[in-house]
């Protein structure tokens, strides 16, 4: 018996070996696309960034080398005061952005959990900014700003007066400007996610706190809320990782200006790498960002994971 | 500790009607059972008692008094659900304090209630702990405990065994019980499972399709079932019911049960109730209620003999729709294929009216 068991244990060890092996080749390539698409551009990026290099040196990328200036890219970064302006207000807009985004999807969320008549259209509608290209989104808002567009209009019916407001040539109306679009267009997103976090919260539990005398305002706080502490850390990071990224509607508003006013750090590099074609530069500046989301998305998922344990 | 009193109650969803003219009242620490399979409207009962939904007709009342418009925070009804509703992201101890809290009472008030309930439920060792990993029997003593705190009126439990295994749902109904005599509240306990209304309710009020049936005490349900469905729903199995005709002869009204035989005599109080002109009544009887004998006026064949233990459930007639009786393993068993010979005490003998399906008391 126990021969019969050992040999058949060999075998099974030998089958088991080939057919980790038999799956190893079978997903090499699917494996290999992955480094090439995940990889090699960061790898790239790293090489690049600790080089001199620019396109208009008249060498191939690979002979970057030959430009070698170690962390030089990374200590110019850390004293250019354009590229910490543009951090700086990429910040404030998203410090601005994304908690007012969370407060009108949330209330959005609150009133379309009950039925009412008129919701689905009335969701259907509320979704469209979520929908519309980022590109048209700048065209309208560019549109709606001019000092001619209907924006000053209705303000000239409200005060009674002409009201000829240069919106995208002040360096503080045009960042209003563009938070507005940028609320218009993501609150839907927020809305999306916490309507579907709200919805998840079990009936019941709700029920049973109400039947324990418990108002509306305590439900929401003791229950509610807490049950929907993942999913809106979650809509809280898709938010500020997309919002640090803002680009297109703001580039097509403003095109960072007036001045920098509105220079966020995609403005910033698209800058860079068109006009001053410092590309060793500009791959420093897009690994440290690189590294800083990171470092963001690593955080909020260690916090979610902490409260799924929690519950 | 309330009287409930439900007058013509009745709830419809759009054109269908979940529970019509139910007329119910319950006494003051009384324990009764809604009991009736899915969708007989037993939990659109219970919600609208607790004031989760609103009645389309009739009303409810408390001691009296209509609670038409008390909004349900407001009615003191404890409500233990189906999967107990903890707050699993609180520790025991807040699942507990919650009502406390939640009604103003002072810190220290809270406090003393918590321990005070917590000692009662055996839950004391388990105060700061999650609620979220509890076993099933914690969850249902802190499901309870979290309603009992706030000293409702009324309990009303909503299947609360069915997420248990069986030999566990043995060990809650014991508590359950001992639960509701330590409280001595109002309970309204809802469940499709008889053997939990029987073994627990002082009363069962058996329900199909949006009607009330038969209220009574576990016995009275058992033993003079009011029609057709509760006599088939009571009981496991439940009662025989086969389709006789009235036959006169000479000396004694017999129910002729053809190819079964023949039963009698038919009591005249049941022979004049009988409304139908054709004499045809559907006769009933429980299965232990037999006692096998070679000269019984009843024979059926055997088509299947299924030992349960101490007794034997025999399979007769029909295969599709058999008639079962249970005999003592004691006497000797009919083996399968051949015929069972067997007499009922007349008392135990039941007739239903085949168009109504209501029964014709003549009981003895």
């Amino acid at each position: 018996m126990t021969t019969h068991t050992s040999t058949i244990e060999t075998v099974d060890k030998k089958a088991g070996g080939r057919e980790a092996n038999l799956g190893l080749w079978l997903t090499l390539p699917t494996q290999l696309l992955v480094v090439f698409i995940a990889v090699f551009p960061i790898l790239m990026q790293l090489y690049i960034s600790l080089t001199d290099w620019s396109p208009l040196d008249g060498i191939q990328w690979w002979r970057a080398w030959e430009l070698w200036n170690t962390f030089a890219n990374y200590t110019d970064l850390a004293a250019d005061s354009q590229f910490w302006g543009a951090v700086g207000r990429t910040f404030l807009i998203m410090a601005i952005c994304v908690p007012v985004e969370f407060l009108l999807g949330l209330g959005l969320a609150i009133l379309f959990v009950d039925n009412f008549p008129g919701r689905k259209i009335l969701y259907s509608v509320l979704l469209v900014p979520m929908m519309v290209v980022p590109a048209v989104a700048g065209y309208m808002f560019y549109m709606l700003f001019q000092s001619g567009g209907p924006v000053n209009d209705l303000l000239s019916i409200f005060v009674g007066y002409p009201v000829r407001i240069a919106w995208l040539s002040d360096p503080t109306l045009a960042l209003f400007a563009i938070i507005v679009a940028d609320i218009w267009q993501w609150t839907p997103l927020m809305f999306l996610v916490l309507l579907a976090g709200l919805v998840g919260v079990p009936e019941d539990q709700q029920q049973a706190a109400t039947l324990l005398g418990a108002s509306w305002t305590r439900r929401f706080f003791t229950i509610v809320l807490p049950r929907m502490k993942a999913i809106i850390i979650i809509a809280l990071a898709i938010r500020v990782i997309e919002n640090f990224k803002i680009f297109d509607t703001l580039f097509i508003m403003t095109n960072g200006g007036p001045g920098v006013a509105t220079e966020t750090i995609s403005v910033y590099i698209y800058k860079i790498t068109q006009q001053d074609l410092i590309w060793g530069y500009v791959a420093a500046i897009a690994l440290a960002i690189l590294i800083v989301l990171s470092l963001v998305s690593v955080f909020a998922i260690k916090l979610i994971a902490s409260k799924e344990q929690a519950s | 500790m309330t009287q409930i009193t439900l007058e013509n109650l009745g709830k419809n969803f759009g054109s269908f009607t979940a529970l019509a003219g139910m007329n119910l009242t319950i006494a003051d620490g009384e324990f009764v059972a809604l009991l009736g399979p899915s969708g007989c409207g037993k939990s659109t009962t219970m919600n609208m008692v607790a004031g989760m939904l609103q009645p389309s007709t009739g009303s409810i009342s408390f001691d009296g008094r209509d609670m038409g418009n008390v909004p349900m925070a407001r009615r003191g009804v404890g409500f233990v659900f189906q999967n107990y509703a903890i707050f699993t992201h609180m520790t025991v101890r807040e699942n507990l304090a919650y009502g406390p809290k939640a009604q103003g009472m002072g810190s220290a008030e809270v406090t003393k209630r918590v321990e005070e309930i917590a000692s009662l439920l055996q839950l004391g060792s388990m105060l700061d702990r999650r609620s979220g990993g509890l076993s099933v029997n914690i969850l249902q003593r802190l499901a309870i405990g979290r309603s009992a705190i706030v000293e409702p009126a009324i309990f009303l439990l909503d299947e609360p065994l069915s997420n248990v295994d069986a030999a566990f749902r043995a060990v809650m109904r014991t508590e359950l019980k001992q639960l509701q005599r330590q409280f001595k509240q109002t309970m309204v306990y809802v469940t499709h499972d008889q053997l939990e209304a029987m073994t627990m309710a002082d009363r069962i009020a058996v329900m199909d399709h949006g009607k009330l049936l038969q209220v009574g005490t576990p016995l009275e349900v058992y033993n003079n079932p009011a029609d057709t469905f509760v006599a088939r729903f009571i009981g496991s199995p439940g009662m025989n019911l086969i389709d006789g005709e009235i036959s006169k002869s000479d000396k004694t009204t017999m129910v002729d049960l053809k190819q079964f035989g023949s039963f009698g005599p038919v009591p005249d109080a049941v022979l004049g109730k009988l409304k139908s002109s054709d004499g045809k009544v559907i006769f009933g009887f429980r299965p232990e209620m037999v006692e096998l004998d070679s000269n019984g006026s009843l024979k059926m064949p055997v088509n299947f003999v299924e030992r349960i233990g101490a007794r034997t459930l025999l399979h007769l007639g029909d295969p599709d729709d058999s008639i079962k009786i249970t005999v003592s393993n004691h006497e000797p068993v009919p083996k399968q294929g051949e015929v069972a010979q067997f007499t009922i005490p007349p008392q135990a003998a039941r007739y239903f009216d085949p168009q109504t399906g209501n029964v014709l008391r003549g009981e003895a």
